[in-house]
């Protein structure tokens, strides 16, 4: 069953901005739906009106199969939110801010405490336990917003750069326990940037610009979108200047696309500049998701779905 | 949890946040109050018991009116600014339980500074107090009724900036052109004709009734047009905090 659902939304801001074009997706229990695409490109607009915050001109939106743009107070009580910036609670210790939160997402005192020290422990958070939000650092303020949304245990999470500002040992903390949220059953639509590591917990993502979903599908069906194109990481040397057939792969310094066409060309290309020394060493791979997403936003497109 | 119980919760996590600032924020308030009981003395050498009354009871409005219009407002303002707000509207809470909480919160910060500018003027000045119960109702009320002026002005506004421009103008009209701390008799008609229509006004007047002797006030009035104010701004206040853009 899709615990949250969404068809045909729309939103155009009073100023005449279209922020949502007909998006359509669903997110089912024990799914984790990502949602990419470039700075304006319409996904906090959309997460807005999912939480009730925001009224579509159109289109439906379901959780748990409740219409939300009705009821938003049941968008409310069922799902967990983490904002893309930070919420600044000043000088509430972290362990509070976690207890507050459960206890306002209406756990009875004992509950709360005992599912916040169950997050505190999780996202290795006792050490910070007493320390006021405001000298606390990025890292542990955006884990603090995440045991915030989770703690009330609500099965439809909206997740919003989760990653942001937090140091590796804790992001894999972070991607291993949306992980165990999704084995528990959670619908989870995270908003991020990080395609590298989200890749490890994502079952479907789409890519959205202008408003529009360009691309949908899991990341298997997205990679074979992209079946003729190659990349190569390279250590430049002196001298080095790339070959025509390459394409940057921004922002990725060193890491060019190029065509599967192009393969014995580049080839004969990388032996020549590694023996003059111009390039240290290279890897050839399959692209990422995070090339096939820059892909999807670069090249204007018609709105396309992959097979799932 | 019921609204009552959010209530709390939001005004215990209001406290946290504050939590050493609390005692500074109080301090400077009483030095506020102190300043306008003490100051106003020097610029009026020779006081009169009656201009002694109003300075005093005057001043314990003008601390309502500042942490109603002006700390209210401005600590809604930050946390829109800083997307707290957005973020608490997202949990399941009512509207008018955060409002509310934030309400009592800056008014348990200014309880303090009310309190000792009435005890010092009355110290100083050599007068004694005409408590009559009816304070306890007197001074909620004109919080009440002044801070659904405030919140309103926090949740319309659209930038930070404008908000403090309007609450800063407010407090500076409130100080020395409405008649709060002096006399209505001593503003020119056309004041005295807007000050009728001004919360702060009847919040002073109100508090005149309760806790002097002057005559010329008028308690249920002055009640019932706070009561009226105070339902209806935070009825717009609450209606501009469940507006979906």
């Amino acid at each position: 069953m899709n615990a949250l659902t969404v068809r045909d939304l729309s939103k155009r801001y009073r100023g005449g901005t279209l922020a949502n074009d007909r998006i359509s997706l669903s997110v089912a229990l024990g799914e984790v739906y990502a949602l990419l695409g470039p700075n304006g490109a319409g996904k906090t607009t959309l997460v807005r009106q999912v939480l009730g915050l925001l009224k579509p001109t159109s289109g439906a939106i379901a959780v748990h199969g409740v219409d939300v743009v009705a009821n938003p107070g049941f968008a409310r009580r069922n799902v967990g939110f983490l904002p893309q910036g930070q919420f600044h609670m000043e000088m509430a210790r972290i362990g509070e801010v976690i207890h507050s939160m459960a206890r306002l997402r209406g756990l009875p005192t004992a509950e709360a405490k005992r599912r916040a020290e169950a997050v505190i422990a999780r996202l290795d958070l006792e050490e910070f336990r007493k320390t006021p939000h405001f000298t606390a650092s990025g890292g542990v303020k955006r884990l603090c917003g995440l045991a915030s949304a989770i703690v009330g245990g609500q099965k439809v999470l909206v997740l919003d750069e989760p990653t942001n500002d937090v140091d590796p040992v804790r992001r894999q903390l972070l991607w291993g326990l949306l992980a165990e949220l999704r084995a528990d059953g959670a619908a989870i639509l995270l908003v991020t940037h990080n395609l590298a590591e989200a890749e490890r917990v994502i079952d479907r993502f789409a890519i959205i610009d202008r408003g529009q979903i360009l691309r949908e599908g899991t990341p298997a069906s997205m990679r074979s979108l992209v079946t003729e194109m190659l990349r190569l990481e390279l250590t430049p040397g002196f001298g080095f200047m790339p070959h025509p057939c390459l394409m940057p792969d921004q922002p990725n310094p060193g890491a060019y696309l190029f065509e599967l066409a192009s393969l014995t060309t580049v080839s004969a290309w990388l032996e020549e500049a590694s023996t003059g020394g111009r390039v240290l060493d290279f890897r050839i791979g399959p692209p990422s998701l995070d090339d096939i997403y820059t892909a999807a936003v670069a090249t204007p497109a018609p709105p396309l779905k992959a097979a799932s | 949890m019921n609204p009552f119980r959010q209530y709390l919760e939001l005004l215990s996590l209001s406290i946290r946040m504050s939590r050493s600032m609390i005692w500074f924020i109080s301090m400077v308030n009483v030095a506020f109050a102190v300043g306008l009981v003490v100051g106003f003395g020097y610029v009026i050498p020779d006081i009169s018991r009656t201009t002694a009354l109003f300075l005093v009871t005057g001043t314990a409005t003008q601390m309502i009116v500042t942490v109603a219009l002006v700390a209210l407002p401005t600590s809604i303002a930050e946390a829109k600014r800083d997307g707290r707000l957005e973020f608490l509207f997202t949990l399941p809470i009512s509207r008018e339980a955060y409002l509310l909480a934030q309400m009592t919160f800056v008014f348990l910060l200014s309880l303090p500074a009310i309190v000792f500018a009435v005890g010092l003027g009355a110290w100083k000045y050599g007068f004694a107090l005409e408590l009559s119960p009816w304070v306890l109702v007197a001074v909620p009320l004109a919080t009440l009724s002044l801070a659904g002026l405030g919140v309103l002005i926090a949740v319309l506004s659209p930038h930070f900036q404008l908000t403090n421009a309007i609450t800063q103008l407010a407090i500076f009209y409130v100080l020395f052109f409405a008649p709060v701390i002096f006399p209505r008799e001593q503003l020119p008609a056309f004041l005295q004709h807007v000050g009728d229509f001004l919360p702060a006004s009847h919040a002073a007047d109100a508090i005149r009734a309760t806790m002097t002797d002057l005559p010329g006030t008028h308690l249920l009035r002055s009640l019932l047009v706070m009561a009226a104010f105070a339902a209806g701004s935070l009825g717009l206040a609450s209606a501009a905090a469940r507006r979906r853009g």
